[in-house]
């Protein structure tokens, strides 16, 4: 027989699963294991053991075992480190994060160990609570998971001609392809919305700026829109489906944000 | 499951549909079914289509009721310039059965839930605009749950009426964080109505 083995972790808490009458199946983010997915026993009638510790978002300490790496973790205790209540206490930036959090879900694939990606999600967080919200910084972090998680999109030159970006050009975003051409190499169709130079050069500059200087940026209402639409077309292909949450966030802008 | 007959799977796998109810569970229950008086099976099943059949939302707060309109929203002598705003009706039943209040309800049929793709749209939220813009509305209670998906909720109503001149006031949450309304005491939730506070 092989033993259990005991593991710490800290964690954040992607979402939970309703498993029978009183259990819960928990998927984390851990800074240790990546994508963890544990059964906490008794988590929906226990007021004490596991006391409202499994809301989306919330930073947590976790201890579990299990047999094998393949098998369901069984999560002994869970202590939040963080329930990031500004975030929690602005609409927004509730949306905001739970879109973070299913974004990594999504692009992470279980039991693969990423710590990149475990402080991505722990600076953004940290600055969604301290800061106003923004689409720069929603952009940014889309960025940098890509690249993280291996699908960082070509946005320096043309894919085909290799040319360099360069001002004044304006240039197509191919999700199929992964990448920019140049209006020369994309013979493009009447309806295809083109993108700017600057749009371009603003996303290459998000993905490596320093945290902190993030909150400066302010996107005007073109190159938001433009970024937004190269990023959004080019996670709807990777994933071949919409991202729920953000479907809810722009459903709840659209009505009174 | 191999080992059952095809109509034993057949009710097993539909009552593991159910919330709650896992497949170990739900062969228990198909074994009891199994079991059971043919009389005792057919009310069970009788039962059930009937709830369908007889059940509908009242018209004014979208709590089930076999009328046109509920019996909260039929009693007078409740003060009708209030509504408590409630998740689900097992939450109005809990409010209900603390006895701590007096006014009239509105269900919404579930809470902003961002990464299950509940949105607005999916919340019986204009019926309760159209409510308060037909008719002397003075206070609106907000009681989703203490949770992630409660509290975004009541955030999300309080930016749509904040135009309006409506009280809005949320349920203290004396109730933790994370908790569910339906699980709480009689005693706590009287309390939280009590000592709701202005959004
Ligand atoms: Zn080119
Ligand atoms: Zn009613």
């Amino acid at each position: 027989m092989t033993g259990r083995e005991t593991h710490k972790t800290k964690a954040f808490v992607l979402h939970c699963l309703n498993y029978g009458e009183a259990d819960l199946i928990v998927t984390f983010y851990s800074s240790d294991f990546g994508k963890l997915k544990g059964i906490a026993k008794g988590a929906k009638n226990s007021k004490k053991r596991f006391a409202n510790v499994f809301e989306p978002f919330s930073l947590t300490s976790i201890i579990f075992t299990r047999k094998s790496r393949d098998m369901l973790a069984f999560i002994d205790s869970c202590e939040i480190i963080d329930h990031y209540d500004a975030i929690r206490h602005d609409l927004e930036k509730t949306l905001i994060a739970s879109y973070f959090i299913d974004l990594v879900d999504h692009f992470s694939p279980e039991g693969k160990k990423n710590e990149k990606i475990f402080e991505l999600l722990n600076n953004f967080l940290t600055l969604l609570g301290q800061e106003k919200t923004s689409d720069a910084a929603v952009r940014f972090f889309e960025m940098r998971l890509l690249r993280l998680a291996g699908f960082e999109p070509t946005l320096d030159h043309c894919i085909t001609c290799k040319t360099p970006v360069a001002n004044g050009t304006a240039y197509y975003f191919y999700a199929q392809e992964g990448g920019i051409k140049c209006a020369g190499c994309a013979k493009p169709e009447r309806y295809d919305q083109s993108i700017s130079a600057g749009t371009v050069r603003t996303l290459l500059l998000g993905k490596d700026m320093d945290i902190d200087k993030i909150k400066l940026i302010n996107l005007s209402n073109s190159l938001a829109a433009e970024s937004r639409n190269i990023l959004i077309g080019f996670i709807t292909h990777v994933l071949s489906r919409e991202v729920k949450s953000l479907k809810v966030l722009e459903q709840v802008r659209k009505l009174c944000l | 499951m191999k080992a059952y007959a095809q109509p034993i799977k057949r009710l097993i796998s539909e009552l593991a549909k159910l919330p709650g109810i896992g497949e170990k569970t739900a062969a228990r229950l198909a074994n009891y079914i199994l079991r059971a008086t043919e009389d005792d099976v057919c009310k069970l099943a009788e039962s059930m289509v009937e709830v369908k059949r007889k059940i509908k939302l009242c018209r004014i707060c979208l709590n089930p009721t076999e009328e046109d309109i509920c019996y909260i929203c039929h009693d007078k002598t409740r003060d009708q310039e209030v509504i408590c705003v409630v998740e689900e009706p097992d939450a109005l039943a809990a409010i209900e059965e603390s006895g701590g209040f007096r006014g009239l309800y509105h269900v919404l049929h579930g809470a902003l839930a961002p990464l299950d793709g509940i949105g607005p749209d999916n919340l019986r939220l204009s019926e309760l605009l159209l409510r308060i813009n037909n008719g002397h509305i003075r206070e609106i209670i907000i009681a989703t749950n203490p949770n992630v998906h409660g509290e975004a909720t009541a955030l999300l109503i309080t930016r749509m009426l904040k135009e309006k001149d409506i009280k809005l006031t949320r349920i203290a949450t004396g109730v933790p964080m994370g908790g569910d309304l339906k699980y709480i005491d009689k005693m706590t939730i009287s309390k939280s109505l009590e000592f709701r506070r202005g959004m």
